[in-house]
């Protein structure tokens, strides 16, 4: 799984610290998001989208 | 705010509880290895304090990191690291099971427990490790 989140997390110049605290979760597990190394549930998926200003489907890019 | 203040609040107690169970577990590996020691086995008596001491330092890294935590606003427990915790929970109950079946079969013939206390420390002791292990692997690991 690949992700986007590093790239509009710098658009909005957001640090890994400041979009853990607004979606709610320890900054590891954005790292591990980050890094496509965390399989996020729909819920959080759906807050960190909403935190970036995107949708689910053009934040996480899965690969067959 | 209520909510926050709330949760925050819980956060603490479980924190609070975390390092009390330790200590407790501390406490009970302590004796085991005065027991140990006052019966003459060095063995079961260092061994009780090497899993005691690593015990030790997981509290104090628990302890200290979720203070840190709690302070910056993090939450103490977030999905991952309940995932990483369930993973590490359940292969450790399964690796254990073999764990005491080794422990049952060798007991009659190659290892020669003092009494089923040693024989039960033994096995808690190297379920606690085990879990510490896997809680390790899985907090590295893609999950």
């Amino acid at each position: 799984m690949k992700t986007r989140i590093k790239e509009l997390r710098a658009r909005y110049n957001l640090t890994q610290e400041d979009l853990a605290k607004k979606v709610g979760v320890r900054r590891e597990t954005i790292v591990f998001l980050e890094k496509g190394k965390y399989n996020p549930s729909l819920q959080l998926a759906h807050d960190v989208a909403k935190a970036l200003k995107t949708k689910i489907d053009e934040l996480f890019i899965f690969e067959k | 705010m209520n909510k926050k203040n709330s949760k925050k609040g819980k956060e603490k107690i479980r924190l609070i509880a975390i390092v009390i169970i330790s200590l407790l577990v501390i406490a009970t590996g302590a004796l085991f290895s005065l027991k140990s020691f006052m019966k003459g086995e060095i063995a079961g008596g260092v061994t009780g304090i090497i899993i005691a001491i690593l015990i030790l330092g997981f509290a104090i890294f628990v302890f200290i990191r979720g203070n840190r935590d709690m302070k910056e606003g993090y939450p103490l427990r977030d999905e991952r690291s309940k995932r990483v915790m369930e993973k590490a929970t359940s292969m450790a109950f399964y690796v254990s099971l073999y764990l005491l079946l080794v422990i049952g079969f060798l007991s009659d013939s190659i290892i020669k427990f003092r009494d089923i206390s040693q024989a039960t420390g033994i096995a808690v002791g190297g379920m606690a490790l085990l879990f510490l292990l896997f809680w390790i692997y899985y907090n590295k690991k893609e999950i």
